[in-house]
């Protein structure tokens, strides 16, 4: 049997923060000439301030922060709300220095073993957003991304939701000590990064394949790399975004991604533009 | 259910704290077995809590043969288990067309308290990342298919199985290896000690006496393919995954909502997957921890969900006899399902006396009944909810 070739979404917004600045127009040409030999590009001071957020993660308020940034382009913050949104999530690392912190006793106690978990970051998400559609996690490097697109394709195209955010999120700054530690798995400079795509129904051809090579070639690679720097599961989801600011035309891309052996592949050609029209309504 | 969608459960592996395969887990179950004890492989003496369902030995381990991560012996011990009942034939005909979709809730974390801790080895801090448990299994398995390792909390077991059976509908794999683990560690003793969920007492999911959980290890996996491609090649079944559905809370970082919000919507879905209707459901294997909230909001959307027949559909949950074997539970529930189609008996749950509601909660000894459709649910930290649909065959 091939591969079911699903109706390719439309890209509604992509929301960045990164070590290099918000959004997309803030990523330099080449990373590894704008890091200027620096390990790790992080993100600096806080990106959502609130009460509520006062035990959160670092992580948690990059995801936070970044869907915010999706919804700068006039979506009403209503439209996520509810069981019609699916939550897609896909991170490497993100959880790293919360357990890191709970095991070396700096922050050990019962407010942020929760926080421990991968699931924290979507979680306040949900919460922020009041999302309660399908939710789904997914670990690696950018084939993890690869797959939460292709995981949307295939819930938009079952009608199990009416929008998909894909949500991704690297942080190192943490253990930086250990990613140079583990410099043979991991590419330069780490750029810590979250990053959101809110996709919708569209038209067009979504296929998707991933298989282990076996090749202990690159441990990590993935389209989006060259301006964003090694940030993994954001990486698909960035080349998405840029692939969507800079074509005026229908989408038409293999998005790729390599982690310890697997490649994953996934093409996605728009039938025709349909970004530009939409138009929200919270009534 | 439209023929083709249809995916069939070929077979099933597993390793737990009552039983180190299939046969051996079930035996156990409908003895009333425990598997908690002391724990002994790493100290525990300065928490709340010492106990859990620890595996003392593994059964199938060879020295020198399997990783030493014990996240990926585990997962590899279930599948000799898978593979053995599978009657010996290879997955696919095409490796790279076998995919391996694992759930976790801790992943490689003990690797990463070793890495921590002053072992400088490259490969155990590699090993620490969540998803190499995963890879190790695909590659002991020799499959080049997809390698997904997802992670929503507890219900990490029931999102893998789902997920599995997208790829296989969807033409992207021809057989799945699918399931979940999780291994007790010092990290997730002293986390679940911290937030005081660890019971002193006994573990009583559903009991009006139930004052909290105690963690567990495990893990179990099923061979999953589509049905016709099943009927084509021959071969035996377990049983079919009817529907399967996810939703998140999006009420609290680590407690349940309150109404059971996100998990009514993941079962209602998992049943509209199925075209299975409330009237066809016979047997729930529960989520059932045993916390007062859990039960309590478990069995408020039970009857919801169940209607006018919440009293008469046969519940069981089987942590007591385990303990909460985190990302493993809700894979070794389906199996349970299954299983109780099989031998025409449902588990009891176990140190259930005194029942809180009015479920119709299996209760003092196994029931002896054949439950052909039933649902499996799952909950998470993080809002995290699954709901499983399975039919045995």
């Amino acid at each position: 049997m091939r591969p079911a070739r699903l109706p390719a979404p439309m890209v509604v917004a992509t929301g960045l923060v990164s070590g290099w600045g918000r959004g997309l127009e803030a990523l330099p040409d080449r990373a590894e000439e704008a890091a200027a030999g620096r390990p790790v590009i992080a993100i600096e001071g806080p990106v959502v301030v609130g009460d509520r957020f006062r035990r959160a993660s670092r992580e948690c308020l990059l995801a936070v922060a970044a869907v915010e940034e999706t919804l700068q382009s006039g979506i009403p913050r209503e439209v996520l709300a509810g069981n019609r949104t699916a939550l897609l999530y896909a991170t490497l690392s993100a959880y790293g220095a919360s357990n890191r912190a709970f095991i070396e006793g700096a922050r050990a106690t019962s407010l942020h073993f929760p926080y421990t978990a991968p699931s924290a970051v979507p979680a306040e998400v949900a919460i922020e957003f009041g999302i309660t559609g399908p939710y789904v996690i997914f670990l690696g490097g950018a084939p993890a991304a690869l797959s939460a697109l292709w995981y949307a394709g295939t819930l938009l195209a079952a009608a199990a939701c009416d929008r998909a955010l894909v949500l991704a999120v690297e942080t190192f700054n943490e253990c930086a000590d250990l990613y140079a530690r583990g410099r043979w798995l991991v590419g330069r400079p780490l750029v810590e990064a979250a990053v959101a795509v809110l996709l919708e129904p569209g038209a067009g051809v979504l296929t998707y394949s991933e298989a282990r090579s076996g090749r202990r070639v690159r441990a990590s690679r993935s389209t989006g790399r060259r301006r964003l720097g090694e940030a993994f599961a954001c990486g698909p989801l960035v080349e998405l975004g840029l692939a969507r600011a800079t074509g005026a035309g229908p989408l038409d891309l293999s998005l790729t991604g390599a982690w310890r052996g697997t490649e994953a592949v996934l093409r996605w050609a728009e039938a025709r533009p349909t970004w530009s029209q939409k138009k929200f309504s919270t009534s | 259910m439209r023929e083709p969608d249809r995916v069939a459960v070929v077979s099933a592996g597993v390793v737990t704290p009552i039983g180190q395969d299939v046969d051996s887990f079930w035996s156990a179950l409908v003895t009333g077995t425990s598997g908690i004890s002391r724990i002994e492989r790493f100290p525990v003496d300065d928490l709340r809590v010492q106990r859990g369902g620890e595996i003392k030995k593994l059964a199938r381990e060879r020295a020198g043969e399997t990783p030493g991560c014990r996240a990926s012996r585990l997962l590899i011990a279930a599948a000799e288990d898978l593979l053995a009942r599978a009657g010996g034939a290879p997955l696919a005909r095409d490796a790279r067309r076998i995919a391996v979709v694992v759930g976790t809730a801790l992943g490689g974390v003990e690797e990463g308290e070793r890495a921590l801790a002053g072992d400088r080895r490259p490969s155990r801090l590699a090993a620490a990342l969540y998803d190499g448990p995963a890879r190790a299994l695909a590659d002991w398995l020799g499959a080049r298919g997809p390698v997904l390792t997802v992670s929503t909390a507890c219900a990490s077991g029931a999102t893998a199985i789902g997920l599995a059976a997208d790829l296989l509908r969807n033409g992207v794999a021809d057989s799945a290896v699918a399931g979940g683990y999780d291994v007790l560690c010092r990290f997730v003793m002293k986390g679940f000690d911290a937030l005081r969920s660890l019971t002193r007492d006994e573990v009583r999911p559903f009991d009006r006496r139930r004052s909290g959980l105690l963690l567990g290890e495990g893990a179990a996996l099923v061979l999953m393919e589509r049905e016709h491609d099943r009927s084509a090649r021959g071969g035996g079944r377990l049983g079919y995954l009817l529907g399967h559905a996810s939703a998140s809370d999006g009420s609290h970082i680590s407690a349940p909502d309150p109404n059971g919000r996100g998990l009514q919507v993941a079962t209602r879905a998992a049943m509209k997957q199925a075209g299975v209707g409330a009237d066809e459901i016979e047997f729930v294997s529960a989520h059932g921890t045993g916390t007062p909230l859990n039960d309590r909001i478990e069995s408020a959307v039970l009857k919801r969900v169940l209607g006018k027949r919440a009293d008469r559909v046969p519940v069981t949950s089987i942590k007591a006899h385990t303990g909460h074997t985190m990302g493993a539970a809700a894979t070794l529930e389906a199996i349970t399902c299954l299983l109780a189609w099989r031998h025409g008996q449902v588990p009891h749950t176990l140190n259930l006396e005194e029942p809180e509601c009015d479920l119709d909660l299996v209760m003092l000894g196994p029931r002896s009944c054949r439950p052909r459709i039933s649902l499996s649910t799952s909950l998470g930290f993080g809002g995290c909810n699954a709901a499983l649909i399975l039919e045995g065959a």
